[in-house]
């Protein structure tokens, strides 16, 4: 039954998950091309970056040459693309099984099988981990890809390590969508908490980045914990983030399993 | 008036029979309270096994509450509910594989062809692929449409073949009928027809009166979270009670229809429509001495019954005290 419901999950992904992953194939791939052309003009480019305040660029993940590939990616598609890509699958797909599927009156039916609630978010949240997977991989996939007929020369493993830890950004976002969708019940009040949520973080860690006395706001931001960059120019995975990231998902899909079960499905 | 012999009329179920089945629903001061809002106060009621059940109540009156709790997805705020002797929050599996459920309106997912629909629903509750197409084709249902190009009133179809597909032993349907066409509303009273004589149980909540009154062997009556009838349809129908239609030359004066029994279910000026218990002589008398252009008297419907619980201006005592929602509530056994 658990795996009915996740095919269905799946199924009803497909337009979203087919959508944004033209998206990202097709931003990244175009980046991608532009890539060799950095890498051709660094000199002109560090140049006119020197122009912008230090901790400003730092904060949109630019902490140094955009030649390298791990700045390179972590500018234009770690603290750009993928955070809006990321929450925008994250929060409608783990808001979907709960809230948005109690408000429709969707979700009475499902639930008024065999099939319990736990195995009915259970395998929800299985279809989000796939999704949010699948599109994490098709970002990396479509730069790897390009950046191979364009002679850019990407490290592919380092660049699929760094498609992991998106994915882990985009499922703690999940999880914690997930929770507040059970907590709500309401697509649009679990939406409205998850996106500010990120947005505070987002505005944190430009702060952070921005105001060295703020500097501790931070550690309070998801974003801090979110670069690749040295994770594919140096091969140093940032533990500590992943760790957070993977916490975070776990929690939050698991508190909202907790709760589901226990709580009353108002109509 | 409803013609009662209509062809899908369920006959009644013996008596002798019914005393040895165990309870489909018993429902033991169930109460459900929104914070400070209403749901409903203090239901008791049993459902037997094999009956119809009709569950009736305007908007709002905690219908859909209580059909909420039966399928485990609200808890209840005090007392109980057992379906087959199970808790339906605390075994809702074991309950939910004893049950098939309509909803008054389901939120169907719009994209999927009725037919992958009813297919995924099916096994859900275990049922082969294509368990819904003899009934899809019963009920004149296109399967190869997506639902959210359906009608309102094939959506509701879709529905009907979901809940009628199972072999469940109890149906628990909410506001079933509603936008279906007649000759399909015939059609749904046929399969509950067929569902009794199989002896499954259904628990129907509506506010289609005539629908009750010919599908069910008895009937609840909630008004503001209460109950405050259960009776079988036929002792509500036959309890002494003349439903009495006028059309007056000249509007009535306020009050001149105040006599011991009468009760004025509606009065527009020249038509007056009364329900009479008991002795209907006074009325009759009473009638000689006003302008009356036309007269007709009847038995009364379900309808009637139900409107002379729900009227504020109830003369009953039974009506009075539902009113006041204090213990109002008229149980009467069935046959």
């Amino acid at each position: 039954m658990m795996a009915l419901s996740f095919r269905l999950e799946l199924r009803r992904s497909r337009i979203l998950g087919v959508g944004l992953a033209v998206v990202v194939l097709v931003y990244g791939g175009v980046m991608a091309v532009f890539y060799p052309i950095l890498v051709a003009n660094t000199a002109a480019i560090t140049d006119y970056i020197k122009l912008f305040p230090k901790e400003f660029m730092a904060a949109f993940g630019m902490t140094g040459s955009l030649a390298d590939p791990g700045i390179f990616f972590s500018t234009y598609i770690g603290s750009f693309l993928w955070p809006v890509v990321a929450a925008i699958a994250g929060i409608a797909l783990a808001t979907r099984p709960t809230a948005a599927d109690a408000e429709r009156g969707w979700s009475d039916l499902p639930l008024a099988t065999p099939l319990t609630r736990g195995r009915y978010l259970g395998a929800a949240i299985l279809g989000q981990v796939v999704v949010l997977g699948a599109l994490a991989f098709v970002t990396v996939a479509g730069v790897i890809s390009v950046g191979a007929l364009v002679g850019a020369g990407f490290d592919v493993a380092r660049f699929l390590a760094a498609g992991a830890v998106l994915w882990l950004f985009a499922c703690a976002i999940a999880g914690v969508a997930s929770l507040a969708a059970v907590i709500t019940l309401s697509r649009s009040v679990s939406a409205s908490i998850t996106a500010g949520i990120l947005i505070a973080m987002y505005l944190f860690n430009i702060v952070a980045q921005v105001q060295p006395d703020l500097a501790w706001l931070g550690d309070l931001s998801a974003f801090r914990y979110a670069g690749v960059g040295p994770l594919i120019d140096s091969g140093i995975a940032d533990w500590v983030g992943i760790g957070v990231f993977s916490l975070v998902a776990l929690a939050g899909w698991t508190a909202s399993l907790v709760l589901f079960r226990r709580r009353d499905l108002l109509p | 008036m409803l013609d009662i012999r209509w062809s899908v009329r369920i006959a009644q179920v013996p008596a002798d029979r019914r005393c040895c089945m165990p309870e489909a629903i018993e429902l033991h001061s169930l109460t459900r309270w929104y914070g400070k809002r209403r749901g409903v106060i203090d239901l008791e009621a049993d459902v037997h096994e094999g009956e119809v059940f009709g569950f009736l109540g305007p908007n709002g009156a905690g219908k859909t509450t209580t059909i909420r709790m039966l399928l485990g997805l609200i808890r209840p705020s005090g007392g109980s509910a057992r379906i087959l002797g199970l808790d339906p929050w605390t075994q809702a599996p074991a309950v939910h594989r004893r049950l098939a459920h309509l909803g008054s309106d389901p939120g169907y997912l719009g994209d999927l062809e009725a037919a992958t629909l009813l297919d995924h629903l099916g096994a859900l509750r275990g049922l082969p692929r294509g368990a819904w197409q003899s009934l899809a084709e019963r009920l004149d249902l296109d399967p190869r449409v997506p639902v959210k190009k359906l009608s309102r009133g094939n959506r509701q179809k879709v529905g009907v073949v979901s809940v009628f597909m199972g072999r469940e032993p109890l149906l628990v349907m909410d506001e079933p009928s509603t936008g279906l066409d007649p000759l399909m509303q015939r059609e749904f009273l046929a399969l509950v027809a067929e569902a009794r004589a199989d002896g499954r149980t259904v628990f129907l909540s509506s506010h289609n009166l005539p629908e009750v009154e010919r599908a069910c062997d008895r009937v609840a009556i909630i008004r503001e979270g209460r109950l405050v009838k259960i009776a079988s349809v036929a002792a509500l129908v036959g309890d002494h009670t003349r439903s009495v239609n006028l059309v007056l030359e000249r509007p009535a004066a306020e009050g001149a229809f105040a006599l011991p029994g009468v009760t004025v279910l509606s009065s527009t000026g020249q038509d007056v429509h009364l329900m009479v218990r008991g002795d209907i002589n006074p009325l009759l008398r009473h009638l000689g001495e006003l302008d009356v252009r036309d007269i007709a008297i009847s038995t009364p419907d379900v309808e009637d019954l139900f409107f002379r619980y729900y009227e504020g201006t109830v003369a009953g005592s039974e009506g009075r005290a539902a009113a006041a929602g204090g213990p109002g509530i008229h149980v009467e056994a069935a046959p």
